[in-house]
Protein backbone atom coordinates (compact mmCIF):
# COMPACT_ATOMS: atom_id res chain seq x y z
CA UNK A 1 0.00 0.00 0.00
CA UNK A 2 1.29 3.44 -0.88
CA UNK A 3 2.00 5.64 2.06
CA UNK A 4 0.07 8.91 1.73
CA UNK A 5 3.43 10.69 1.82
CA UNK A 6 4.15 9.24 -1.59
CA UNK A 7 0.98 10.43 -3.30
CA UNK A 8 2.10 11.44 -6.76
CA UNK A 9 -0.92 13.34 -7.94
CA UNK A 10 -4.36 14.15 -6.72
CA UNK A 11 -7.47 14.12 -8.82
CA UNK A 12 -10.07 16.02 -6.83
CA UNK A 13 -12.74 15.00 -9.29
CA UNK A 14 -12.08 11.25 -9.02
CA UNK A 15 -15.13 10.44 -6.92
CA UNK A 16 -17.30 12.44 -9.28
CA UNK A 17 -15.75 10.68 -12.27
CA UNK A 18 -16.15 7.15 -10.87
CA UNK A 19 -19.54 7.53 -9.30
CA UNK A 20 -21.35 10.61 -10.61
CA UNK A 21 -24.72 9.57 -9.20
CA UNK A 22 -23.47 8.34 -5.85
CA UNK A 23 -24.79 4.84 -6.52
CA UNK A 24 -21.71 3.11 -5.16
CA UNK A 25 -21.99 4.88 -1.76
CA UNK A 26 -18.25 5.50 -1.72
CA UNK A 27 -18.56 8.70 0.28
CA UNK A 28 -20.44 6.92 3.08
CA UNK A 29 -17.52 4.65 3.99
CA UNK A 30 -16.87 4.50 7.74
CA UNK A 31 -13.39 2.95 7.45
CA UNK A 32 -14.51 0.13 9.72
CA UNK A 33 -12.66 -2.41 7.51
CA UNK A 34 -15.30 -5.10 7.75
CA UNK A 35 -14.95 -5.41 3.99
CA UNK A 36 -11.22 -6.06 4.23
CA UNK A 37 -11.53 -8.58 7.06
CA UNK A 38 -13.52 -10.90 4.83
CA UNK A 39 -11.96 -10.09 1.45
CA UNK A 40 -11.23 -13.31 -0.44
CA UNK A 41 -8.04 -11.87 -1.87
CA UNK A 42 -6.78 -10.11 1.27
CA UNK A 43 -3.57 -12.18 1.32
CA UNK A 44 -2.67 -11.47 -2.30
CA UNK A 45 -3.61 -7.86 -2.85
CA UNK A 46 -1.63 -4.65 -2.27
CA UNK A 47 -4.58 -2.43 -1.36
CA UNK A 48 -7.44 -3.69 0.80
CA UNK A 49 -11.03 -2.72 -0.04
CA UNK A 50 -11.35 -0.08 2.71
CA UNK A 51 -8.05 1.45 1.65
CA UNK A 52 -9.16 1.51 -1.96
CA UNK A 53 -12.32 3.39 -1.08
CA UNK A 54 -10.35 5.91 0.96
CA UNK A 55 -7.94 6.43 -1.92
CA UNK A 56 -10.83 7.33 -4.21
CA UNK A 57 -11.93 10.05 -1.82
CA UNK A 58 -8.35 11.29 -1.67
CA UNK A 59 -8.15 11.42 -5.45
CA UNK A 60 -5.27 8.94 -5.78
CA UNK A 61 -6.10 7.97 -9.35
CA UNK A 62 -2.60 6.96 -10.49
CA UNK A 63 -1.99 4.71 -7.51
CA UNK A 64 -5.34 3.00 -7.98
CA UNK A 65 -4.87 2.42 -11.69
CA UNK A 66 -1.40 0.97 -11.13
CA UNK A 67 -2.44 -1.20 -8.20
CA UNK A 68 -2.46 -4.98 -8.12
CA UNK A 69 -5.77 -4.79 -6.29
CA UNK A 70 -7.90 -3.95 -9.31
CA UNK A 71 -6.65 -7.15 -10.98
CA UNK A 72 -6.60 -9.50 -8.02
CA UNK A 73 -10.22 -8.71 -7.03
CA UNK A 74 -12.25 -11.81 -7.89
CA UNK A 75 -15.65 -10.03 -7.81
CA UNK A 76 -16.91 -12.30 -5.04
CA UNK A 77 -19.00 -9.48 -3.49
CA UNK A 78 -18.17 -10.55 0.05
CA UNK A 79 -17.04 -7.02 0.96
CA UNK A 80 -20.19 -5.21 -0.16
CA UNK A 81 -22.52 -7.82 1.28
CA UNK A 82 -20.97 -7.33 4.74
CA UNK A 83 -20.59 -3.56 4.51
CA UNK A 84 -22.87 -1.60 6.85
CA UNK A 85 -22.98 1.28 4.34
CA UNK A 86 -23.40 -0.81 1.16
CA UNK A 87 -20.21 0.54 -0.38
CA UNK A 88 -19.97 -1.26 -3.73
CA UNK A 89 -16.27 -2.07 -3.97
CA UNK A 90 -16.54 -4.66 -6.79
CA UNK A 91 -18.42 -2.15 -8.95
CA UNK A 92 -15.66 0.37 -8.19
CA UNK A 93 -13.05 -2.19 -9.25
CA UNK A 94 -14.88 -2.81 -12.54
CA UNK A 95 -14.88 0.94 -13.24
CA UNK A 96 -11.18 1.24 -12.47
CA UNK A 97 -10.41 -1.73 -14.71
CA UNK A 98 -12.37 -0.07 -17.49
CA UNK A 99 -10.02 2.91 -17.18
CA UNK A 100 -6.83 0.92 -17.64
CA UNK A 101 -5.45 -1.17 -20.49
CA UNK A 102 -2.59 -3.12 -18.96
CA UNK A 103 -1.81 -4.76 -15.65
CA UNK A 104 1.23 -3.72 -13.56
CA UNK A 105 3.10 -7.04 -13.88
CA UNK A 106 3.47 -9.89 -16.32
CA UNK A 107 1.88 -12.22 -13.82
CA UNK A 108 -1.27 -10.09 -13.54
CA UNK A 109 -1.30 -9.35 -17.25
CA UNK A 110 -2.32 -12.99 -17.70
CA UNK A 111 -5.75 -12.03 -16.35
CA UNK A 112 -6.01 -9.34 -18.97
CA UNK A 113 -4.92 -11.69 -21.75
CA UNK A 114 -7.41 -14.31 -20.60
CA UNK A 115 -10.27 -11.79 -20.59
CA UNK A 116 -9.37 -10.56 -24.04
CA UNK A 117 -9.12 -14.04 -25.54
CA UNK A 118 -12.48 -14.98 -24.08
CA UNK A 119 -14.06 -11.81 -25.50
CA UNK A 120 -12.56 -12.57 -28.92
CA UNK A 121 -14.01 -16.04 -28.79
CA UNK A 122 -17.46 -14.69 -27.91
CA UNK A 123 -17.27 -12.15 -30.72
CA UNK A 124 -16.23 -14.72 -33.31
CA UNK A 125 -18.55 -17.58 -32.40
CA UNK A 126 -21.34 -16.00 -30.37
CA UNK A 127 -20.42 -18.45 -27.62
CA UNK A 128 -17.13 -19.30 -25.99
CA UNK A 129 -15.01 -21.88 -27.83
CA UNK A 130 -13.01 -23.10 -24.87
CA UNK A 131 -10.36 -25.21 -26.53
CA UNK A 132 -9.53 -22.55 -29.13
CA UNK A 133 -9.52 -19.80 -26.54
CA UNK A 134 -7.23 -21.77 -24.24
CA UNK A 135 -4.78 -22.31 -27.09
CA UNK A 136 -4.54 -18.60 -27.87
CA UNK A 137 -4.35 -17.73 -24.20
CA UNK A 138 -1.52 -20.15 -23.58
CA UNK A 139 0.49 -18.79 -26.48
CA UNK A 140 -0.03 -15.16 -25.59
CA UNK A 141 0.54 -15.65 -21.87
CA UNK A 142 3.59 -17.84 -22.59
CA UNK A 143 2.10 -20.44 -20.35
CA UNK A 144 2.22 -23.46 -22.62
CA UNK A 145 2.72 -26.32 -20.26
CA UNK A 146 0.57 -25.88 -17.19
CA UNK A 147 -2.43 -28.22 -17.06
CA UNK A 148 -1.36 -29.91 -20.28
CA UNK A 149 -1.76 -33.30 -18.66
CA UNK A 150 -5.43 -32.53 -18.05
CA UNK A 151 -6.39 -31.95 -21.68
CA UNK A 152 -6.50 -35.58 -22.88
CA UNK A 153 -8.75 -36.63 -19.99
CA UNK A 154 -10.98 -33.61 -20.51
CA UNK A 155 -11.33 -34.36 -24.21
CA UNK A 156 -11.95 -38.02 -23.49
CA UNK A 157 -14.61 -37.22 -20.95
CA UNK A 158 -16.17 -34.79 -23.39
CA UNK A 159 -15.48 -31.91 -21.02
CA UNK A 160 -13.98 -29.96 -23.86
CA UNK A 161 -15.16 -29.95 -27.43
CA UNK A 162 -12.67 -30.11 -30.26
CA UNK A 163 -14.67 -28.02 -32.71
CA UNK A 164 -15.98 -24.49 -32.22
CA UNK A 165 -19.69 -23.91 -31.60
CA UNK A 166 -21.65 -23.12 -34.75
CA UNK A 167 -24.47 -20.70 -34.08
CA UNK A 168 -26.58 -18.33 -36.06
CA UNK A 169 -26.07 -15.94 -33.16
CA UNK A 170 -22.44 -15.26 -34.10
CA UNK A 171 -23.22 -12.51 -36.58
CA UNK A 172 -25.44 -10.48 -34.31
CA UNK A 173 -23.08 -10.90 -31.34
CA UNK A 174 -20.19 -9.67 -33.44
CA UNK A 175 -22.27 -6.62 -34.38
CA UNK A 176 -22.91 -5.95 -30.68
CA UNK A 177 -19.15 -5.89 -30.01
CA UNK A 178 -18.55 -3.52 -32.93
CA UNK A 179 -21.26 -1.11 -31.84
CA UNK A 180 -20.09 -1.08 -28.21
CA UNK A 181 -16.54 -0.38 -29.36
CA UNK A 182 -17.66 2.42 -31.66
CA UNK A 183 -19.49 4.05 -28.79
CA UNK A 184 -16.55 3.61 -26.51
CA UNK A 185 -14.26 5.32 -28.99
CA UNK A 186 -16.59 8.32 -29.00
CA UNK A 187 -16.76 8.50 -25.22
CA UNK B 1 -44.61 -26.21 -15.93
CA UNK B 2 -42.78 -24.55 -18.84
CA UNK B 3 -39.78 -22.29 -18.81
CA UNK B 4 -37.42 -20.57 -21.23
CA UNK B 5 -34.06 -22.26 -20.66
CA UNK B 6 -30.69 -20.52 -20.95
CA UNK B 7 -27.94 -23.21 -20.86
CA UNK B 8 -24.85 -21.03 -21.33
CA UNK B 9 -21.43 -21.86 -22.78
CA UNK B 10 -20.10 -23.95 -19.87
CA UNK B 11 -22.99 -26.36 -20.13
CA UNK B 12 -21.99 -26.94 -23.75
CA UNK B 13 -18.48 -28.00 -22.76
CA UNK B 14 -16.87 -28.43 -19.31
CA UNK B 15 -20.24 -28.70 -17.60
CA UNK B 16 -21.95 -30.96 -20.14
CA UNK B 17 -22.85 -33.25 -17.24
CA UNK B 18 -24.66 -30.37 -15.50
CA UNK B 19 -26.76 -29.93 -18.62
CA UNK B 20 -27.51 -33.65 -19.03
CA UNK B 21 -28.48 -34.08 -15.40
CA UNK B 22 -30.59 -30.91 -15.35
CA UNK B 23 -32.59 -31.98 -18.38
CA UNK B 24 -33.03 -35.50 -17.01
CA UNK B 25 -34.21 -34.27 -13.60
CA UNK B 26 -36.53 -31.73 -15.23
CA UNK B 27 -38.11 -34.44 -17.37
CA UNK B 28 -38.53 -36.78 -14.43
CA UNK B 29 -40.31 -34.06 -12.44
CA UNK B 30 -42.51 -32.85 -15.30
CA UNK B 31 -40.69 -29.58 -15.93
CA UNK B 32 -40.39 -28.43 -19.53
CA UNK B 33 -37.22 -26.50 -20.30
CA UNK B 34 -37.45 -24.96 -23.75
CA UNK B 35 -34.07 -23.71 -24.93
CA UNK B 36 -33.96 -20.02 -25.89
CA UNK B 37 -33.46 -20.19 -29.67
CA UNK B 38 -30.08 -19.00 -30.84
CA UNK B 39 -28.95 -17.92 -27.40
CA UNK B 40 -25.48 -16.38 -27.10
CA UNK B 41 -22.86 -15.98 -24.38
CA UNK B 42 -23.89 -13.89 -21.34
CA UNK B 43 -20.54 -12.07 -21.39
CA UNK B 44 -19.32 -13.69 -18.18
CA UNK B 45 -16.50 -12.10 -16.16
CA UNK B 46 -14.55 -10.59 -19.09
CA UNK B 47 -17.50 -8.43 -20.16
CA UNK B 48 -18.19 -6.86 -16.78
CA UNK B 49 -14.48 -6.47 -16.05
CA UNK B 50 -13.92 -4.47 -19.22
CA UNK B 51 -17.05 -2.64 -20.35
CA UNK B 52 -20.33 -2.01 -18.56
CA UNK B 53 -22.21 -1.41 -21.81
CA UNK B 54 -21.07 -4.75 -23.22
CA UNK B 55 -21.96 -6.41 -19.92
CA UNK B 56 -25.54 -5.18 -20.31
CA UNK B 57 -25.85 -5.75 -24.06
CA UNK B 58 -24.81 -9.42 -24.26
CA UNK B 59 -27.43 -10.62 -21.75
CA UNK B 60 -30.00 -8.19 -23.21
CA UNK B 61 -29.87 -9.92 -26.59
CA UNK B 62 -30.88 -13.19 -24.92
CA UNK B 63 -33.53 -11.58 -22.77
CA UNK B 64 -35.08 -9.89 -25.80
CA UNK B 65 -35.40 -13.27 -27.52
CA UNK B 66 -36.75 -14.91 -24.36
CA UNK B 67 -39.32 -12.15 -23.99
CA UNK B 68 -41.21 -13.49 -27.00
CA UNK B 69 -41.47 -16.90 -25.35
CA UNK B 70 -43.54 -15.39 -22.55
CA UNK B 71 -42.18 -17.62 -19.78
CA UNK B 72 -39.82 -17.23 -16.83
CA UNK B 73 -36.18 -17.69 -17.78
CA UNK B 74 -34.44 -20.57 -16.03
CA UNK B 75 -30.67 -20.68 -15.66
CA UNK B 76 -28.44 -23.32 -14.05
CA UNK B 77 -24.95 -21.88 -14.35
CA UNK B 78 -24.45 -19.55 -11.38
CA UNK B 79 -22.28 -17.23 -13.44
CA UNK B 80 -24.83 -16.90 -16.26
CA UNK B 81 -27.54 -16.44 -13.65
CA UNK B 82 -25.63 -13.60 -12.09
CA UNK B 83 -24.94 -11.85 -15.43
CA UNK B 84 -28.51 -12.19 -16.74
CA UNK B 85 -30.09 -11.13 -13.46
CA UNK B 86 -27.72 -8.20 -13.05
CA UNK B 87 -28.41 -6.90 -16.57
CA UNK B 88 -32.13 -7.47 -16.08
CA UNK B 89 -32.17 -5.20 -13.02
CA UNK B 90 -29.93 -2.56 -14.60
CA UNK B 91 -32.09 -2.42 -17.73
CA UNK B 92 -35.33 -2.16 -15.75
CA UNK B 93 -33.96 0.69 -13.64
CA UNK B 94 -32.24 2.76 -16.26
CA UNK B 95 -34.19 4.03 -19.30
CA UNK B 96 -31.10 5.63 -20.81
CA UNK B 97 -29.17 2.35 -20.67
CA UNK B 98 -32.20 0.54 -22.11
CA UNK B 99 -32.27 2.88 -25.11
CA UNK B 100 -28.53 2.52 -25.74
CA UNK B 101 -28.69 -1.26 -25.45
CA UNK B 102 -31.69 -1.47 -27.80
CA UNK B 103 -29.75 0.47 -30.39
CA UNK B 104 -26.71 -1.81 -29.93
CA UNK B 105 -28.55 -5.14 -30.02
CA UNK B 106 -31.17 -4.09 -32.55
CA UNK B 107 -33.85 -5.56 -30.28
CA UNK B 108 -36.19 -3.93 -27.83
CA UNK B 109 -36.26 -5.40 -24.37
CA UNK B 110 -38.67 -3.73 -21.99
CA UNK B 111 -37.44 -5.50 -18.85
CA UNK B 112 -39.73 -7.37 -16.55
CA UNK B 113 -38.79 -10.98 -17.28
CA UNK B 114 -38.26 -13.16 -14.23
CA UNK B 115 -34.81 -14.74 -14.16
CA UNK B 116 -34.69 -17.80 -11.95
CA UNK B 117 -32.22 -20.43 -10.95
CA UNK B 118 -33.22 -24.09 -11.31
CA UNK B 119 -32.82 -24.46 -7.53
CA UNK B 120 -35.67 -22.00 -7.10
CA UNK B 121 -37.86 -23.92 -9.52
CA UNK B 122 -37.28 -27.12 -7.53
CA UNK B 123 -37.88 -25.50 -4.15
CA UNK B 124 -40.72 -23.15 -5.02
CA UNK B 125 -42.57 -24.53 -8.04
CA UNK B 126 -42.14 -28.29 -7.69
CA UNK B 127 -41.89 -28.29 -3.92
CA UNK B 128 -39.96 -30.47 -1.53
CA UNK B 129 -42.78 -32.91 -0.78
CA UNK B 130 -43.24 -33.67 -4.48
CA UNK B 131 -39.49 -34.32 -4.75
CA UNK B 132 -39.62 -36.55 -1.69
CA UNK B 133 -42.46 -38.55 -3.20
CA UNK B 134 -40.53 -39.03 -6.45
CA UNK B 135 -37.43 -40.49 -4.78
CA UNK B 136 -36.95 -44.18 -5.58
CA UNK B 137 -33.37 -44.63 -4.36
CA UNK B 138 -33.02 -42.73 -1.13
CA UNK B 139 -29.63 -41.18 -0.44
CA UNK B 140 -29.99 -42.13 3.19
CA UNK B 141 -26.75 -42.31 5.11
CA UNK B 142 -24.95 -40.04 2.65
CA UNK B 143 -23.42 -36.96 4.25
CA UNK B 144 -23.39 -34.06 1.82
CA UNK B 145 -21.71 -30.65 2.06
CA UNK B 146 -23.79 -28.20 0.01
CA UNK B 147 -21.55 -25.55 -1.49
CA UNK B 148 -23.15 -22.35 -2.82
CA UNK B 149 -20.15 -20.12 -3.54
CA UNK B 150 -20.50 -16.48 -4.53
CA UNK B 151 -22.69 -15.95 -7.51
CA UNK B 152 -25.97 -17.34 -6.21
CA UNK B 153 -25.36 -15.67 -2.87
CA UNK B 154 -24.15 -12.16 -3.59
CA UNK B 155 -24.89 -9.35 -4.16
CA UNK B 156 -27.99 -9.39 -2.00
CA UNK B 157 -30.18 -7.72 -4.62
CA UNK B 158 -29.65 -10.67 -7.00
CA UNK B 159 -29.37 -13.44 -4.44
CA UNK B 160 -31.63 -16.45 -4.75
CA UNK B 161 -31.03 -17.25 -1.08
CA UNK B 162 -32.70 -15.99 2.05
CA UNK B 163 -29.63 -16.15 4.21
CA UNK B 164 -26.37 -15.09 2.54
CA UNK B 165 -24.23 -16.68 5.29
CA UNK B 166 -26.15 -19.95 5.77
CA UNK B 167 -28.26 -20.71 2.69
CA UNK B 168 -30.55 -23.77 2.56
CA UNK B 169 -31.96 -24.24 -0.97
CA UNK B 170 -29.60 -27.10 -1.87
CA UNK B 171 -29.63 -28.54 1.66
CA UNK B 172 -33.43 -28.79 1.43
CA UNK B 173 -33.28 -30.71 -1.82
CA UNK B 174 -30.59 -33.07 -0.60
CA UNK B 175 -32.60 -33.72 2.57
CA UNK B 176 -35.71 -34.39 0.46
CA UNK B 177 -33.66 -36.95 -1.48
CA UNK B 178 -32.83 -38.66 1.80
CA UNK B 179 -29.27 -37.42 2.28
CA UNK B 180 -27.94 -35.77 5.39
CA UNK B 181 -26.66 -32.23 4.70
CA UNK B 182 -23.78 -31.42 7.05
CA UNK B 183 -23.45 -28.13 8.90
CA UNK B 184 -20.29 -26.43 7.75
CA UNK B 185 -18.97 -22.88 7.72
CA UNK B 186 -17.64 -22.56 4.14
CA UNK B 187 -20.91 -22.74 2.20
CA UNK B 188 -20.50 -19.30 0.67
CA UNK B 189 -16.73 -18.84 0.60
CA UNK B 190 -15.17 -18.08 -2.79
CA UNK B 191 -13.37 -20.90 -4.67
CA UNK B 192 -11.25 -18.51 -6.76
CA UNK B 193 -13.68 -18.62 -9.67
CA UNK B 194 -12.31 -17.46 -12.99
CA UNK B 195 -8.71 -17.40 -11.70
CA UNK B 196 -8.61 -21.14 -12.38
CA UNK B 197 -6.37 -20.64 -15.41
CA UNK B 198 -4.63 -17.34 -14.70
CA UNK B 199 -3.86 -17.70 -10.98
CA UNK B 200 -3.94 -21.42 -10.40
CA UNK B 201 -2.16 -21.21 -7.02
CA UNK B 202 -4.86 -18.87 -5.74
CA UNK B 203 -7.56 -21.34 -6.73
CA UNK B 204 -5.65 -24.22 -5.18
CA UNK B 205 -5.38 -22.31 -1.92
CA UNK B 206 -9.02 -21.19 -1.77
CA UNK B 207 -10.54 -24.40 -3.10
CA UNK B 208 -8.18 -26.43 -0.92
CA UNK B 209 -9.52 -24.65 2.17
CA UNK B 210 -13.09 -25.43 1.11
CA UNK B 211 -12.34 -29.09 0.38
CA UNK B 212 -10.54 -29.62 3.68
CA UNK B 213 -13.32 -27.91 5.63
CA UNK B 214 -15.95 -30.10 3.96
CA UNK B 215 -13.94 -33.16 4.84
CA UNK B 216 -13.40 -32.07 8.45
CA UNK B 217 -17.13 -31.48 8.75
CA UNK B 218 -17.71 -35.15 8.03
CA UNK B 219 -19.00 -34.91 4.46
CA UNK B 220 -18.74 -37.89 2.07
CA UNK B 221 -19.10 -35.60 -0.93
CA UNK B 222 -19.84 -32.04 -2.03
CA UNK B 223 -22.69 -30.79 -4.20
CA UNK B 224 -22.37 -27.59 -6.19
CA UNK B 225 -24.57 -25.46 -8.44
CA UNK B 226 -21.94 -23.68 -10.49
CA UNK B 227 -19.67 -24.97 -13.29
CA UNK B 228 -16.77 -22.83 -12.08
CA UNK B 229 -17.07 -24.04 -8.49
CA UNK B 230 -17.51 -27.65 -9.54
CA UNK B 231 -14.48 -27.64 -11.79
CA UNK B 232 -12.28 -25.82 -9.26
CA UNK B 233 -13.16 -28.34 -6.55
CA UNK B 234 -13.18 -31.45 -8.75
CA UNK B 235 -10.64 -30.91 -11.54
CA UNK B 236 -8.17 -29.13 -9.23
CA UNK B 237 -8.57 -31.54 -6.32
CA UNK B 238 -5.64 -33.70 -7.44
CA UNK B 239 -3.42 -30.59 -7.61
CA UNK B 240 -4.49 -29.57 -4.11
CA UNK B 241 -3.66 -33.05 -2.85
CA UNK B 242 -0.30 -32.97 -4.57
CA UNK B 243 0.58 -29.55 -3.16
CA UNK B 244 -0.23 -30.51 0.43
CA UNK B 245 0.51 -34.21 0.32
CA UNK B 246 -2.84 -34.82 1.96
CA UNK B 247 -5.47 -37.11 0.44
CA UNK B 248 -8.94 -35.54 0.21
CA UNK B 249 -10.90 -37.83 -2.12
CA UNK B 250 -14.22 -35.98 -2.03
CA UNK B 251 -16.42 -36.43 -5.13
CA UNK B 252 -17.98 -33.13 -6.26
CA UNK B 253 -21.40 -33.51 -7.89
CA UNK B 254 -23.78 -31.06 -9.44
CA UNK B 255 -26.87 -31.11 -7.23
CA UNK B 256 -28.83 -32.32 -10.25
CA UNK B 257 -26.63 -35.41 -10.56
CA UNK B 258 -27.19 -36.57 -7.01
CA UNK B 259 -30.88 -35.70 -7.12
CA UNK B 260 -31.21 -37.53 -10.44
CA UNK B 261 -29.55 -40.59 -8.92
CA UNK B 262 -32.12 -40.55 -6.13
CA UNK B 263 -34.91 -40.23 -8.69
CA UNK B 264 -33.68 -43.48 -10.25
CA UNK B 265 -32.22 -41.95 -13.41
CA UNK B 266 -29.32 -44.09 -14.72
CA UNK B 267 -25.89 -42.62 -13.90
CA UNK B 268 -24.96 -42.57 -17.59
CA UNK B 269 -27.83 -40.17 -18.32
CA UNK B 270 -26.56 -37.90 -15.54
CA UNK B 271 -23.01 -37.67 -16.90
CA UNK B 272 -21.60 -39.08 -13.67
CA UNK B 273 -18.71 -40.67 -15.57
CA UNK B 274 -17.48 -37.16 -16.41
CA UNK B 275 -16.51 -36.42 -12.82
CA UNK B 276 -12.79 -36.42 -12.10
CA UNK B 277 -12.87 -37.67 -8.50
CA UNK B 278 -14.41 -41.12 -8.78
CA UNK B 279 -17.79 -41.28 -6.99
CA UNK B 280 -18.57 -44.94 -7.65
CA UNK B 281 -17.77 -46.09 -4.10
CA UNK B 282 -20.27 -43.75 -2.48
CA UNK B 283 -22.95 -44.30 -5.11
CA UNK B 284 -22.71 -48.07 -4.78
CA UNK B 285 -23.62 -48.03 -1.09
S1 LIG C 1 -17.15 -2.28 5.32
FE1 LIG C 1 -18.04 -0.58 4.18
S2 LIG C 1 -18.03 1.12 5.60
FE2 LIG C 1 -16.65 -0.43 6.44
S3 LIG C 1 -14.62 0.18 5.64
FE3 LIG C 1 -15.48 -1.32 4.21
S4 LIG C 1 -16.48 -0.03 2.68
FE4 LIG C 1 -16.14 1.27 4.44
S1 LIG D 1 -15.23 -8.42 -4.40
FE1 LIG D 1 -13.01 -8.07 -4.57
S2 LIG D 1 -12.56 -6.60 -2.96
FE2 LIG D 1 -14.58 -7.45 -2.48
S3 LIG D 1 -14.15 -9.16 -1.09
FE3 LIG D 1 -14.20 -10.01 -3.17
S4 LIG D 1 -12.06 -9.96 -3.85
FE4 LIG D 1 -12.20 -8.61 -2.07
Amino acid sequence: MNNPATITSVNQGLLEKLDPEGKLNLASCLQCARCSAGCTMRLETDILPHQMNRMVLMGMEDELLKSKAIWTCVSCHTCVSRCPMKVDTPALVDKLREMTQTAPSQDLEKINIFNNEMLKSMKQFGRVYELGMMGFYKMRARDLFSDLAKFPTMLLKGKMKIFPPRTRAAKSVSAIFDKVRARRAKR
Amino acid sequence: MKYAFFPGCSMESTAGDFRMSTLAVAEALGVELEEIPDWSCCGSTPAHATDSLLAASLPARNLAIAQDMGKDVVVCCASCYSRLASANVALAENADLRAQVAEITGREYAGGLKIRHFLQVLNEDIGLSEIKDSVVKSLSGLKVACYYGCLLTRPKELSILNDPEDPQLMDNIMAAAGAEPVEWPYKTECCGASFSITRTETVERLSGDILRMAKQSGADCIVAACPLCQSNLDLRQADVEKATGEKIGLPVFYFTQLLGHALGIPDAALGINKLMVDPSAILAR
